[in-house]
């Protein structure tokens, strides 16, 4: 007790002393910060539109009231891509959409092209979005360098090749305390954080555990392998952390290789933003042999939870269990399923730690396991509606057979749909500190890797269709009050911002990027 | 001559640089059995973590071998893409990596997998079975050949072009035969269903239509009357919509033909379509 009143007052000591040299945001930079800390709801900068990764707007011209005269305002033409996973940013007006390589500057009023940027080759691999910060952009590229465009004319400020040789992944970069931090799947999952100001190199870490860290027994003596990871994650200024999902322990599909929870696979993972060190983890799936990756977007809340104030963190989980954690800790809070069948577990303990099921490991036969490795859910995010206490998410119900070619060790495997339980995908509602369902949309033929989700101060879940169609639901009844189709794919997840005081959302459909909005005079005024 | 010149100078640049795609010479393990099975080896050690099992698509890497055929990469560009890998991608090159012989036997099990029933047709008297598909076995009642049948099941004019020969003696002697996508596939546009379900409408006004499922969104609904018409409905309209679970095609065809009579139908229906064909430009003007 005493010891530890010493040390605190010794770190206030410090914490005084220090803030020159600790902070690294330089004076010019507040600005950059600040739009980042404390994001203008007219803008979307950054992939979860705020680092709290909520996807909630304040924007509220849209209503229940109007949405049914939303229509399309623009559409732009992503010429020799395919696909479309990214998130645009908007920041002032102009919106940047990116793919490995690419990022195109549009006039988010009009759709019109301001300026592009194309560094060689050419690539259609599926990228998720960029990041931003002040007048910087952070691009990607295929053959992993981290690039800095100027945001205003995409030229070339920095561009790096990532440290160690690591082969950087699609998932958009954050921008966080003066870093840019990207990740990957290969060798092995990694998080890296560059200089946001210089493209310097500061610190990587991987969710393989190093020599003499305890995690290193979950492997049963088997070496650490996989783990990707290749989604964005979410950030509290707060407490300096960042917490990111990690993907699956390989090999993949046969478990008895790795005899052990196999951590720090299908994990969440709390961060140090300056230095990478681990604070807390919480593993999701332990000896995963189903590809259930942990990468769903961890969103942050804070709320009395039980009695006590908590910085909580809800995870809908690929694996079938919607999760409340505390973010401070990693400590468990609530589990409850999502969807209706779930049996590669019998439940969770006390403590949040799944119960395998027996007889649920790929096989050369086929073994049926719900939700398949599709997932319950996957990346597409999910958003949470301060004003309803609900976490909407698009799920998928079904089964899945997992097969693995051979017996052999290190044999390869896949996945498909299980013809006695097709998938079938759903926008549904959560009591966001419960897990208990409110209400369900089916998005008819939509099975999976849909699209994911904004909602808004308008009271509305803007909510595309994997199978097209962009629909807006009531966020309180699940009733839908427009819809658009847009005739291709979506694999995206869309944004709302505002140019003029208008409102506008965005979503990425195949090859294209669509702009919806309110009619110009208001239906039945005159002009 | 000058011609022999410019090919004998291709092929010995072809020869100088293995990684080029050049019209190489067949592969010599296509249709050896062994070495497909030894393809489906590599290919499961190598290839599947990405592309997904038997080539269905991963998700990482989108699919070699589709459900329905519609890809129309041939077989030297696959061994090209094996051999030198897709630049700005996670495809990497292969040679070097592993051996030619084993890259050859790769693609001869690509090449077993991506066949379709017109590359090796079944025995049997063709025209007997053409008389069995518009006659005995009431094929045409709901499917349709060059024009002649019905409207109320898939058009068969490209069947083997399309399927397999083992997937097509499924469908005619299999209650579960359908074909389900690998998992992980990442579908390239929006597909038409192609479940050919009964389905059962009834309006608000209370009008009443029976026929099988074309298509359908979460607004909108598409059916194929068996009044072989179209009809098209918004959801919100519609008083009931039933859609079954099962569809009409019978599959009991080998008990309801005789052996001689299934032969040959199956002699006529893997002989209906085209190969096919690597993308080629059209004649526009």
């Amino acid at each position: 007790m005493k010891y530890t009143k010493f040390v605190n007052l010794l770190v206030f000591l410090l914490a005084l002393l220090l803030p020159g040299l600790m902070a690294p945001v330089l004076a010019q930079d507040q600005a950059a910060e600040q739009a980042l800390l404390k994001p203008n709801p007219a803008n979307w900068p950054t992939y979860s539109g705020s680092y709290d990764a909520r996807r909630y707007s304040e924007l509220k011209q849209v209503t229940t009231a109007n949405a049914a005269q939303l229509q399309a305002k623009w559409t732009y033409h992503m010429a020799g891509m395919k696909e479309l996973e990214t998130v645009p940013l908007v920041v002032n007006g102009v919106m940047y959409v990116s793919q490995f390589n690419r990022i195109d500057a549009l006039d988010a009023r009009s759709g019109n092209v301001i300026w592009k940027y194309q560094r060689g080759p050419v690539s259609t691999a599926w990228q998720r979005g960029t990041a931003i910060y002040g007048n910087k952009l952070y691009l990607v590229t295929s053959d992993s360098h981290l690039l800095a465009l100027d945001a205003r004319n995409g030229a070339v400020i920095w561009d790096v090749k990532s440290d160690g040789g690591m082969v950087l992944a699609g998932g958009a970069p954050l921008v966080a305390h003066g870093k840019v931090i990207v990740s990957g799947n290969r060798p092995d999952g990694f998080i890296q954080a560059y200089d946001a100001e210089t493209g310097k190199y500061i610190w990587t870490w991987s969710p393989i555990p190093k020599q003499g860290d305890p995690a290193l027994a979950s492997w049963g003596g088997a070496p650490p392998n996989g783990m990707p990871i290749w989604v964005s994650g979410s950030y509290d200024p707060e407490q300096k952390l960042i917490f990111y999902g990690t993907g699956q322990p390989e090999p993949q599909w046969v478990g008895k290789q790795r005899p052990g929870d196999d951590l720090y696979g299908d994990c969440m993972v709390a961060l140090d933003v300056d230095t990478g060190k681990l604070k807390w983890y919480f593993q999701y799936t332990p000896h995963d042999t189903h590809d259930y990756d942990a990468l769903e977007m961890p969103v942050l809340v804070d709320r009395v939870f039980q009695g006590q104030p908590r910085k909580l963190l809800l995870q809908a989980n690929r694996n079938g269990y919607y999760y409340v954690l505390d973010r401070t800790t990693g400590k468990f809070l609530v589990g409850a399923p999502f969807v209706s069948r779930i049996d590669w577990a019998t439940g969770l303990d006390a403590n949040g730690k799944a119960i395998i099921a027996q007889g649920h490991d790929p096989s050369v036969k086929g073994t049926v396991t719900c939700p398949s490795t599709a997932g319950a859910t996957n990346w597409p995010s999910p958003t949470y509606n301060p004003q309803t206490n609900y976490f909407y998410v698009v799920i998928a119900e079904g089964c899945g057979v997992n097969t693995v070619v051979s017996s052999a060790p290190g044999a390869g495997g896949g996945y498909a749909e299980s013809a006695n339980a097709p998938w079938q995908a759903y926008v549904i509602a959560l009591d966001a500190f419960t897990g208990k369902k409110m209400w369900s949309y089916q998005a008819v033929r939509s099975n999976h890797y849909g699209p994911g989700l904004v909602s808004t101060a308008g009271g509305i879940v803007f909510a595309p269709e994997q199978f097209g169609q962009v629909t807006v639901l009531d966020a309180k009844s699940g009733k839908p009050l427009w819809h658009y189709n847009t005739g291709d794919l979506i694999t995206a997840s869309p944004i709302t911002y505002s140019v003029d005081g208008r409102q506008y959302f965005a979503i990425a459909s195949n090859t294209n990027v669509f702009a919806f909005g309110l009619p110009d005079a208001p239906s039945g005024a005159k002009p | 001559m000058r011609r022999t010149a410019l090919l004998a100078c291709l092929l010995l640049v072809s020869a100088a640089a293995p990684g080029f795609s050049q019209p190489a010479a067949p592969n010599p393990f296509f249709g050896n059995a062994q070495a497909v099975e030894q393809g489906a080896e590599i290919y499961g050690k190598t290839c599947t973590a990405c592309h997904g099992a038997s080539g269905g698509a991963g998700e990482i890497a989108p699919a070699i071998v589709s459900g329905v055929q519609t890809d129309r990469r041939t077989d030297a560009q696959i061994l090209a893409t094996i051999r030198n890998g897709v630049p700005g991608t996670p495809m990497t090159a292969f040679t070097g990596k592993i051996a030619d012989d084993d890259i050859l036997r790769l693609a001869a099990y690509l090449h077993a997998l991506r066949g379709t029933a017109i590359d090796n047709p079944s025995p049997g008297n063709v025209a007997a079975g053409e008389q069995i598909f518009f006659g005995k076995g009431q094929c045409a009642s709901c499917h349709m050949i060059g024009g002649r049948g019905a409207l109320t099941a898939p058009d068969l004019g490209n069947i083997a072009g399309v399927r397999k020969t083992a997937s097509i003696m499924d469908a005619l002697t299999k209650p579960e035969h359908h074909i389900y996508g690998d998992g992980g596939s990442h579908l390239a546009s929006l597909p038409p269903m192609d479940t050919w379900l009964p389905a059962h409408v009834t309006t608000a006004d209370g009008k009443t239509f029976n026929g099988v499922l074309m298509n359908e969104d979460s607004y909108s609904v598409q059916i194929m009357g068996d009044d072989q018409q179209l009809h098209l409905f918004d959801r919100s309209r519609l008083r009931r919509f039933v859609v079954e679970p099962k569809s009409r095609m019978p599959t009991d065809y080998d008990k309801k033909l005789t052996p001689d009579e299934f032969r040959d139908l199956m002699a006529f229906l893997t002989r209906q379509g085209m190969k096919p064909q690597p993308e080629r430009g059209g004649e526009s003007n």
